[in-house]
């Protein structure tokens, strides 16, 4: 009889001292491979396990070119990650589907100013938190510019501004270029285009989101600047070629994010440039806006803890951290914003100044098909027949067929 | 007589599995998933018949694909054949660096493809060396650079894949040349024939079951043009071929696994009944010969 006791008391010790040892892992698919940025983010990943002793986190890095596909196939055989970083873009469709977690609850807990929620709503439910924001400013080289340009100081007010510029700067001598005109990337010309589109006026949408309206004489005004722009000074080539081009100090224009900055920065590159906010008829224009998201997967069985692990991850401390390291201008965190580090600066303040005017596309289901459909009608004029009207028309009837199915 | 069919049974189950699991199942599955709606991020599927098949036959983009892959089979295989024969018959002869030749003929093939892609997308780009080859020749450029202009981009694609495959080819067609007796050369020459009747009346029908060889395989690999696409136009500016097609729908953009596979299972059947007809043809002229 004392036998069986101590035998029980000895099992229940040691079932308990299991449980007690028991360690989750999260797996975490994230974007970030750059040497100078992976470091920062293994120590905040560190500071996390360090914090929770029970919990591990294996990161594996995904790439922009593929990491869209890679996640619809693991979301579709049932292996997703417990934790996925996400271009805003990619909510709505993953959401829609029923494989990321609703995380409505998480925006009550908080406290540190989380701006653009908004991105990662969908039916009225939250399905990501916001880490980083993104938008795109005016890039110009004051050499050449200034050189140019009849009246100083130059500020780009009109989108006509720019253009005179522009032309201006590309006469200035052979292998000179006043715009920076990007050839067909996929999920890359149309975050040039729209800009423009928004800026202009048009919507994609009406107001009762019934009907597309791409093809509206503001969305026909929109492509025949960026057209102009792109035919009579453009330095045709993708953002890599084009960035390269204007640190050489080859181009007059260029739109580019806060990566540019970071460029300029660990190149050390001996550029004379200012940024500038959007032009357009009501300035400040609307620019692009965007954004990196963590979210949970449906199938996690370790939810909690996934959303413990992405508070830690987009606390102010961790998002200014990261953010000097890779020189980032738009933490979501309003928190981490107050810190001096980006009222230093004034390109990061120009930053934080754009994001706050800039629009983001619909929150949709099927966003990564509209915009392949935008960027065809931008390929059709700038590549194409030259036409304006004609391929946004044809864009315009496809996306209502899609919004039709 | 059992225990070696079990023995055989045991020895093969390694690749059986295998094969079943990785090649026979997808083939299957992926006729199976032709007959629905199947999408990847979707909860479920109907069956829906043969909707996918009629859908194809009305889709622009799957036929402009179709005429796509098929200019491109129809001009990258010609032009490769005869180009590696004549380098073949020209690195065949005695000369002086014949060996440092055929390598370098050969070298392109065994190259990445993605590559040569990225390589040739620098040099046709708008001010890129191919553009200024062409205007001091005096002809202009498309104004954008090859790969931004639908006349020019299929074509500059299929250049660039002649001139990666021709060395291989020439290799292939240099061990039938070897294989060809030196007396029927020698008897020829007796006979007072020249080099136009020696190459007409011996090497080339002496070369056919190699010719013949080289268009079947070329011809199913050009059915199956993909990379290229990928890396150097992602199927714009009229460069979608089948397999792109079939990439875009299925793994991109749509998720369309379900009309993807109808699209691959059309392209199944056409590369079989190409292949057939080569076959039928190679069995009756070498009943001919």
């Amino acid at each position: 009889m004392r036998l069986s006791r101590l035998i029980l008391l000895t099992a229940t010790f040691c079932l308990i001292a299991i449980s007690v040892r028991s360690e989750t892992t999260l797996e975490w698919w994230q974007f970030w491979t750059d040497p100078t940025v992976k470091p920062v983010l293994q120590e905040i990943v560190a500071d996390f396990e360090e914090q929770n002793p029970d919990i591990k986190v294996n990161m594996t890095d995904l790439t922009w070119s593929n990491g869209h596909e890679k996640i619809v196939i693991a979301m579709a055989s049932n292996t997703a990650p417990d934790i996925l970083e996400l271009g805003s873009d990619w909510i709505a469709q993953f959401a829609d589907n029923g494989h990321l977690a609703d995380i409505s609850d998480d925006i009550a807990k908080d406290s540190s100013g989380m701006r653009g929620w908004s991105l990662a709503e969908y039916n009225n439910k939250i399905y990501a938190r916001p880490w980083f924001l993104g938008t795109r400013v005016i890039f110009w080289n004051k050499d050449l510019v200034e050189k140019a340009v009849d009246s100083l100081p130059f500020v780009p007010v009109k989108f006509s501004d720019i253009y005179d510029a522009a032309t201006k700067v590309s006469k200035l001598g052979k292998n000179i270029y006043g715009w920076g005109s990007n050839s067909p990337e996929k999920h890359r010309l149309y975050k040039k285009f729209m800009p423009f589109f928004w800026s202009s006026g048009a919507q994609l949408f009406s107001d009762d989101g019934k009907y597309c309206v791409l093809a509206s004489t503001y969305g026909v005004e929109a492509l025949t600047q960026y057209k102009q722009l792109h035919d009579s000074c453009g330095f045709l080539g993708n953002q890599r070629a084009i960035e390269d081009a204007f640190l050489d100090g080859k181009i007059g224009f260029v739109i580019s994010g806060d990566w540019l900055l970071k460029r300029i920065a660990l190149e050390n590159r001996d550029i004379n440039f200012a940024t500038s906010l959007f032009p357009g008829p009501k300035y400040p224009g609307k620019s692009f806006l965007g954004g990196e998201y963590l979210a949970v997967s449906e199938s996690s069985p370790n939810k909690s803890a996934a959303l413990e692990f992405i508070r830690h991850i987009t606390s102010a401390a961790n998002q200014i951290k990261f953010c000097k390291a890779n020189h980032s201008a738009t933490p979501s965190s309003s928190e981490a914003l107050s810190d001096p580090y980006f009222s230093s600066n004034a390109h990061l303040s120009l930053f934080n100044r754009q994001v706050v005017l800039a629009a983001h596309p619909p929150v949709d289901p099927d966003w990564v098909e509209i915009e392949s459909l935008i960027e065809e009608a931008v390929e059709e004029a700038l590549f194409g027949s030259g036409k304006i009207a004609v391929p946004l028309l044809d864009a315009q009837r496809k996306i209502e067929a899609i919004k039709a199915r | 007589m059992l225990q070696s069919r079990l023995n055989w049974f045991w020895l093969t189950l390694p690749w059986l599995l295998i094969f079943g699991l990785f090649w026979l199942f997808p083939v299957i599955y992926s006729f199976v998933l032709g007959f629905t709606n199947y999408r990847l991020l979707a909860s479920g599927f109907d069956w829906i018949g043969f909707e996918n098949y009629t859908r194809l036959i009305s889709d622009p983009l799957f036929l402009s694909s179709l005429k796509n892959t098929a200019l491109f089979v129809a001009v990258t295989i010609p032009a490769t054949t005869i180009l590696s024969l004549a380098l073949a018959l020209l690195v065949n002869r005695r000369f002086k660096g014949r060996a440092l030749f055929r390598s370098g003929f050969f070298l392109p093939s065994i190259t990445s493809m993605v590559v040569i892609a990225l390589i040739f997308t620098n040099l046709l780009q708008r001010g890129g060396y191919i553009a200024l080859l062409v205007e001091m020749i005096g002809l202009s450029p498309p104004e954008n650079g090859f790969l931004l202009d639908s006349a020019t981009a299929l074509f500059s694609i299929m250049a660039m894949d002649v001139w990666m495959s021709v060395g291989y080819y020439m290799l292939i067609f240099l061990a039938g040349l070897k294989a060809i007796p030196e007396e029927l050369y020698e008897a020829a020459e007796i006979s007072g024939a020249g080099s136009f009747r020696k190459f007409f009346s011996i090497t080339l029908p002496l070369l056919r079951p190699v010719m013949l060889f080289i268009v079947v395989v070329n011809s199913i690999k050009s059915f199956q043009v993909f990379v290229e696409i990928f890396v150097m136009t992602s199927g714009k500016f009229d460069t979608s071929t089948m397999v792109y097609f079939i990439y875009n729908t299925g793994l991109t953009t749509h998720f369309d696994l379900g009309y993807a596979s109808a699209a691959a299972y059309a392209l199944f059947v056409i590369i079989l009944a190409f292949s057939l007809a080569q076959f039928f043809i190679i069995r009756r002229k070498e009943a001919i010969w």
